[in-house]
């Protein structure tokens, strides 16, 4: 899902750093009006931007291709609103660091993995109108937030690929590939669906205070 | 009777002789007029990975000469192992550019191509898993201690 230098036009790229920027500024000002003391949540999200970092190293064999977590559901489910700054963050490391995605393409990455990571933050919070202390619920909202944002995520970048594949290539080869790559993305979603689950589980069980920091 | 018997397989040697000297006669026309030439020349082997190390098999490579950075060169697709053999046009030298794209994942790569037929790739050199691993780390340390330092109690 990280779309690196040199594959989108120029205009894709640069409506990427526009709507990532306004994305960051709808953020941070919620972040200043909904918390007395954002800075609380700075640890929280801080270790999770590492573990976002991580993540993309981690890489699961689907033939004929592989693909890596993306941890993006997670961030939302956890971290509300920080999600999108945290996620910034994460990609600015992982394209400096690794060359994985790339410094033009930060913004379009950004908005393909923030926008639903936030999305699935407020799926995940519907749970206070389920009954936010059942298990089942927890369980449910968690398993379909981190899905639904894995899904969405790759889903958009396979229709921004396809829309954007450049003449001089084999464009139903080409577009053959990124639909397979796409595809490739489930076994991911049902992977960190699962993980949140226990994530959410475990929190609800030992600190659920930590599930109810923000209203998204 | 014996002799004309003889005879009669003697003329049907000579025909046969004959006819299948007619048939073999184009075949060493056609032969006498193949000429192979081996010469070896300077190619460039192009391997493709993604960075978890899997070869991009099937990889589209757009190749640019220096003088023409618009239209593509020459086309091709990688083997499986994500490999793909070319030979450039050495007279003219420059600064080719190759392209390799699959799945919109990709990269491009520069070549020095000089008119004696040396060429020398520009590349930026593949991180190994090890270097990975410290690079992880560090970012995890500086993480946990930003964590730690918002995490400390006034006064």
């Amino acid at each position: 899902m990280h779309i690196p230098d040199g594959i989108l036009p120029v205009s894709a790229a640069l409506s990427g750093y526009v709507a990532a920027g306004g994305v960051t500024w709808l953020s941070l000002n919620r972040i200043k009006k909904i918390f007395k003391n954002p800075r609380e949540f700075i640890p929280r999200a801080s270790l999770l931007t590492a573990a976002f970092f991580v993540a993309s190293m981690i890489h699961i064999p689907v033939p004929p291709t592989s693909v890596h977590l993306i941890l993006s559901g997670l961030m939302g489910v956890i971290l509300g609103w920080f999600a999108f700054p945290a996620i910034l963050v994460g990609l600015f490391l992982q394209a400096v660091m690794f060359q994985h995605g790339g410094l033009t393409t930060i913004g379009v990455n950004a908005c393909l993995m923030g926008i639903p990571a936030l999305l699935a933050g407020a799926l995940f919070r519907s749970r206070r109108y389920f009954g936010a202390d059942r298990k089942i619920i927890n369980g449910l909202l968690a398993f379909l937030s981190s899905f639904l944002a894995i899904v969405t995520g790759a889903f958009t970048a396979a229709l921004l690929l396809i829309y954007t594949i450049p003449a001089q290539l084999n464009v139903s080869a080409e577009r053959a590939a990124i639909i397979i790559l796409a595809g490739a993305h489930l076994p991911v979603a049902l992977i960190e669906g699962v993980f949140t689950v226990m994530v959410v589980l475990f929190l609800l069980k030992v600190k659920p205070a930590l599930l109810e920091g923000d209203r998204l | 009777m014996n002799n004309l018997m003889h005879k009669n397989i003697l003329l049907n040697c000579i025909s046969m002789i004959c006819v299948l000297s007619m048939l073999l006669l184009p075949l060493s026309a056609i032969a006498h007029g193949v000429d192979i030439t081996a010469v070896p020349i300077n190619a460039v082997e192009i391997y493709a990975l993604f960075d978890s190390g899997q070869p991009m098999a099937g990889g589209q490579v757009t190749i640019y000469a220096p003088d023409e950075p618009l239209d593509p060169w020459l086309t091709g697709i990688c083997d499986e192992e994500g490999r793909f053999i070319f030979v450039p046009d050495y007279s003219r030298p420059g600064m080719w550019e190759i392209k390799v794209r699959l799945a919109g994942h990709g990269d491009l790569i520069r070549l020095e191509v000089t008119a004696a037929e040396e060429s020398v790739v520009s590349e930026a050199g593949r991180l190994s898993f090890l270097q990975k691993i410290i690079m992880a780390l560090v970012v995890v340390w500086g993480a946990v201690g930003t964590a730690l330092y918002f995490s400390r109690r006034d006064g």
